[in-house]
């Protein structure tokens, strides 16, 4: 064989493992069709590019590109300083919608990062291709422990200015717990039957019936006007003489009229 | 000392310099391609298959000891083959039969006369002998080296497959959570600056030779050995300067 030959056939043989190697490696696709999005995020929990994006747990697409730009800001005006961009393959385009929501979640033994979108209602619009939405940040294990360990050196302070309040506080509800006891224990071992106690209640449902009944009647549109009416005659009342409206009352008229 | 030094970065200097000056020997090039590329396939390639399939066996033993799993050897068996394995073993033995070989062809031409006969039909020596050589190094090593990487990655994954358990698909998912295109970018690199060394060494033991066979004989032995402490020390440097990379 040829010098030639060989050399050729070990290039041509090399390429196609490297083309395939990569291919495999899912740097590039030749066959795919995608579309890409951009995600906006305040904190991205270490998501890299080349990071798969899922939907509803099958992979779809991978992070192309993560950007920093200081005056971006979401939909609704709130500043939002990372942008990933994504690419979404086709056959999953149709079910992610405007109302979708974009996730970063942890997956598997060593912590790898990913982006699951939940996919949105069929009645929502689709996504744009190359459109901006907001991403959900991920909580900040950090952020999470700093706060609960400040909340405890609060509650810890808190104790310990008011410890005497703290005892008095527990000793009256443990008095309270002890006397709701008795009163049950009086209850039940009292020669009362049990059909008056469904009386009492029964009765107490009534009461609280008719309270409602009456409470709704003066929330009706009626019982408002005359509220209404009633004050305007007392400002109208207001202007006029007193010792008139005295008489009128105390002498001459509801006075008059019942004695 | 000064003198040996002289003479190596002579032959560096002219031997790549001569690559670009015509007249262009494109037969002697691809008789060194195909003596490093084609010629060492079979041997690399076995050589680096069993290494890679050692180095299977051994990293399950290892992770199953300490953290009672060896689920992630596949991912980081991969890694490993990519980075370091497969372009090291195969630098290794290229320089161990290819190297061997160039430092005794030079060296029999040096005791020969035949060195001093090129001179006097005003044929500069390096540009004959050592351009060629360094072409063929260089891209045989290139070639060689990747086909060889990622065959010893398929056997990793039939090892995997028979030895270990996990299927197949298995693999490749954890191949693709390590391995990088970054990673082969970075071997090509390796294998390429390994390749250059090792004609640019044996040549230099060659045109140092000394009178008799057993001139020949000892230029060959230096000259192996040189090449195999330059391609460690070599891959030492490089995954130095490319871990500030990754």
């Amino acid at each position: 064989m040829k010098n030639e030959t060989k050399v050729g056939l070990l290039f041509l043989f090399t390429s196609i493992l490297v083309v395939c190697f990569v291919y495999l490696l899912g740097s590039f696709d030749l066959f795919s069709k995608s579309k890409e999005i951009h995600l906006l995020y305040n904190f991205a929990g270490g998501i890299e590019v080349g990071s798969p994006v899922r939907a509803m747990g099958i992979k779809v697409g991978r992070v192309e590109n993560i950007r920093f730009d200081a005056d971006q800001k979401d939909a609704r005006g709130e500043e939002v300083k990372l942008i990933l961009t994504v690419s979404i393959h086709e056959r999953a385009w149709d079910t992610i919608r405007e109302d979708s929501r974009f996730f970063i979640n942890l997956a598997g033994v060593i912590g790898e990062k990913y982006i699951e979108i939940s996919p949105g209602s069929s009645t929502a619009k689709h996504l744009q291709d190359g459109g901006y939405y907001r991403g959900i940040d991920p909580p900040r294990i950090d952020q999470l422990i700093s706060q609960s360990y400040s909340l405890a050196g609060k509650i810890l302070e808190l104790v310990e200015n008011n410890e005497g309040d703290v005892v008095s506080i527990i000793q009256n509800i443990d008095r309270l717990v002890v006397n709701v006891n008795k009163a049950l224990s009086l209850v039940t071992n009292s020669k009362a039957k049990s059909e008056d106690f469904a009386d009492l209640i029964g009765n107490m449902a009534q009461i609280s019936g008719d309270v409602a009944s009456i409470s709704g009647g003066l929330r009706s549109k009626e019982a408002k006007e005359t509220v209404h009416l009633l004050y305007r005659l007392m400002w109208r009342l207001e202007d006029l003489d007193k010792e008139a409206i005295k008489k009128f009352f105390q002498e001459d008229g509801i006075k008059a009229k019942l004695f | 000392m000064l003198a040996s030094v002289n003479q190596l970065l002579q032959i560096v200097a002219i031997g790549v310099l001569s690559i670009f000056r015509p007249p262009y020997r494109w037969k002697n090039y691809l008789r060194e391609i195909s003596f490093v590329g084609s010629e060492s396939f079979l041997v690399v390639i076995i050589c680096v298959s069993f290494a890679a399939i050692v180095t299977i066996i051994e990293a399950s033993y290892h992770m199953t000891l300490v953290v009672q799993s060896d689920a992630m050897v596949p991912g980081f068996a991969s890694l490993l083959i990519i980075r370091e394995l497969g372009s090291v073993i195969t630098a290794l033995l290229i320089g161990s039969r290819v190297g061997a070989g160039w430092a005794a062809e030079v060296a029999s031409m040096k005791i020969s006369e035949q060195i001093d006969a090129l001179k006097l039909l005003r044929i500069d020596p390096i540009k004959y002998l050592v351009s060629p050589k360094i072409v063929g190094s260089v891209l045989g090593t290139l070639l060689l080296g990747l086909a060889a990487n990622i065959i010893c990655l398929i056997c990793a994954m039939f090892v995997t497959k028979l030895k270990l358990g996990y299927p197949m698909p298995t693999f490749i998912s954890m191949t693709k959570l390590f391995v990088e295109v970054q990673d082969l970018v970075f071997a090509s690199l390796k294998l390429m600056t390994f390749g250059f060394v090792v004609p640019i060494i044996a040549c230099f033991y060659g045109f140092r030779a000394k009178s008799g066979a057993e001139g020949v004989g000892s230029a060959t032995t230096q000259a192996v050995v040189s090449i195999s402490v330059a391609i460690i020390f070599l891959d030492f440097v490089l995954s130095y300067v490319f871990s500030h990379f990754y």
